[in-house]
């Protein structure tokens, strides 16, 4: 079903194709072209912010997705790792007047090396302990951001605009270039190195990883390895996050983000490359247009004896539903969704 | 010294609290192995609870106490019936995003309802302070400590005696064997939680009755697992021993490191804990060791 119909695939390279046909690459295109003329364009700033929002956390996502959804190590503590990276870049870009991409790599990095050191209990426990480990990770990154001199403490940093060169992403505009370039990039390498004996060892270790040991599988360093590349992705989107916001504080990277982050990965799909796409963009317009631009006050307006805690304790606790409905109707999320619409259609108008 | 003797009695007490959270997560974790993460909220949940029923509704304790009980057992009833029994068989990994999100949605309720977010339990205990040799020691402590105590004994007994606690021990055992036996395992799950829940409200308004009720009760929960983990995830007697070990550590390191340290150290400490016994014993001290087969 994942190819239109009276297409065969007569080679290897036919077969592993992501674009397969012409139609594909056309509509590639079309979507890129869209993309990157359609929102600079005619958004609002209120939408535009939002864009640029889902691509910084896509990057995010992609890599937890790497992460739990393909190598089956549970993290609760992504906003943690985001936050080293976002605080990497702040302070070497800051403090050091290092330029933007030395940054930009450098969260990365460190936001890797720091994903390793916590990702070390995986050699020897899995399951429900590891997510312990990552949870008591986010507290201990949160307790050192907030005490650390270098980081601003509770008081937090400023960070300047990025530029590379001459150019100064001072914009939104500019911002959301900048974002999806980088986001495409991300994309293309999630999606690619899932299909290379690294992605293979990967899923190979999260369906069972006794099983993959005894196929020679090196269970250890690729476990180590996949949280080095989903905390680099952490790192990615955090550097982006602190030079399009331009003051972080502790408090962006919240105990509660990371379970949103683990949220959207279910609610797009686990272990797909679509499913974090879908999930984070449905959840980000949720939280930054539906909810706040169109619902509460929607609410107030028709109901007039709301609690005071109405505005901010809706999100969690639509959030909180979406996620417990998500896990119990459609486990295998949003992108399992996706591929029965497009059998759907290929299909049309005769079912089978 | 009289401070050392001052960090142990809150050490102690504060070690106790944890102790009972974490036997809340042990009940649900033997009975049907679902961890439950959303515990903090839980706890944060009754907590509250406890203070509309007291302040708001203006009861007295004898009469608001017992309906915070039942409250947290129809709590975790609905929980389990509507969240967890749906997902029984699933994956862990959906298993601990479930609570996940229980615990997320709890957040969103008591922001809710309870928006201002700080408040204070009117006095449970007496406030008299103790002198136990040159040591002055509030009262409250002891009190917590004692309730703490009695706790487990009722829970003890009721694994040791009770039908519905036999059952819950054999579920904890073998679930096939005993779902052979014609023992619901469902109302086992359902009981377990419900347990589970009027423990952690127990932990709740203890811990509250003396620091206040703030977001930090979530963390509290979370602190919990430390407990938890060093204990060993299926053991009643890690819980109880463990959870002392992590007060104690907490006060003292809070008390004697912060000077040496950045502040707040004594927030840190439990998670640090987690982190050095995953490397060296993840079991835990009393924890049974999983050893897999293929």
């Amino acid at each position: 079903m994942s190819l239109p119909c009276g297409i065969r695939n007569y080679n290897y390279a036919q077969d592993m194709a992501i674009f397969r046909t012409k139609t594909h690459w056309g509509m590639l295109i079309v979507f890129l072209v869209l993309l990157f003329t359609v929102p600079p364009l005619t958004f609002n700033h209120l939408w535009l912010n939002t864009v640029n929002t889902i691509g910084i956390t896509l990057i995010a996502t992609l890599g937890l997705n790497i992460l739990v959804g393909y190598c089956g190590q549970l993290s609760i503590g992504h906003a943690g790792f985001i936050a080293v990276g976002a605080y990497t870049s702040a302070i070497l870009t800051n403090r050091f007047d290092m330029p933007f991409l030395v940054g930009l790599i450098a969260a990365g990095v460190v936001a890797g090396c720091v994903g390793i050191i916590f990702g070390l209990p995986s050699v020897r426990v899995k399951g429900f302990y590891l997510a312990i480990t990552t949870i008591a990770a986010q507290f201990i990154i949160i307790w050192v951001i907030n005490h650390w001199g270098l980081t601003g403490g509770f008081e937090g940093i400023s960070v300047p605009y990025a530029s590379i060169g001459g150019l100064v992403f001072d914009s939104d505009v500019k911002q959301f270039y900048l974002v999806m370039v980088i986001v495409l990039m991300a994309v293309f390498v999630a999606k690619n190195l899932m299909r290379t004996k690294v992605g293979r060892a990967f899923i190979a270790i999260r369906d069972n990883d006794l099983a993959a040991e005894v196929m020679g599988i090196n269970v250890n360093y690729y476990k180590l390895l996949a949280f080095f590349i989903g905390c680099f992705f952490a790192g990615i989107a955090g550097a982006l996050l602190a030079h399009t916001t331009y003051y972080l504080n502790a408090e962006q990277f919240s105990f509660t983000d990371s379970i949103l982050y683990i949220g959207m990965i279910i609610i797009g799909g686990l272990g797909t490359t679509i499913g974090p796409m879908l999930g984070v963009t449905l959840v980000k317009i949720i939280q930054k247009v539906l909810l706040p631009i169109y619902m509460v006050p929607w609410l107030e307006n028709s109901i007039t004896s709301l609690p005071a805690g109405f505005a901010t304790g809706l999100a969690p606790i639509v959030f909180g539903l979406i996620i417990v409905l998500f896990l119990i109707l459609e486990p295998r999320g949003l992108a399992h969704r996706w591929n029965l619409f497009k059998a759907a259609y290929r299909l049309w108008p005769f079912s089978y | 010294m009289d401070q050392l003797l001052q960090y142990v009695i809150t050490g102690l007490s504060v070690g106790m609290v944890y102790a009972l959270i974490a036997l809340g997560f042990v009940l649900i974790w033997k009975s049907s192995s679902v961890a439950n993460l959303a515990l903090g909220q839980i706890v944060l949940l009754s907590s509250w609870f406890t203070y509309s029923m007291l302040v708001q509704a203006n009861l007295p304790p004898i009469v608001a106490l017992p309906i915070v009980i039942i409250f947290a057992l129809c709590l975790g009833w609905v929980i389990e019936r509507f969240a967890l029994r749906p997902l029984i068989a699933q994956p862990i990994l959906s298993l601990i995003a479930v609570t996940l999100g229980i615990g997320y949605f709890i957040e969103g309720v008591i922001t809710f309802i309870w928006p201002w977010s700080v408040d204070a339990l009117p006095t449970l205990f007496p406030q008299e302070v103790v002198h136990i040799g040159p040591a002055v020691i509030s009262q409250e402590y002891l009190w917590v400590i004692g309730i703490c105590l009695a706790v487990f004994v009722l829970l003890t007994l009721f694994f040791r005696f009770h039908r519905m606690g036999v059952a819950m021990r054999a579920t904890a055992d073998d679930q096939m064997a005993v779902q052979a036996c014609g023992i619901p395992v469902t109302r086992v799950f359902s009981m377990s939680w419900m347990l589970a829940c009027v423990v952690a409200a127990i932990g709740g308004v203890l811990i509250s009755s003396i620091g206040g009720i703030t977001h930090g009760l979530v963390n509290t929960g979370l602190k919990a697992f430390s407990v938890v983990i060093l204990g060993g995830l299926d053991s009643f007697v890690g819980a109880l021993v463990a959870g002392p070990i992590i007060g104690l550590l907490e006060t003292l390191g809070g008390g004697y490191l912060t000077p040496y340290m950045w502040g707040g150290v004594r927030d840190v400490i439990p998670f640090i804990i987690i982190i050095i016994v995953m490397v060296i014993k993840p079991f835990g001290l009393f924890g049974e060791k999983r050893i897999e087969r293929i």
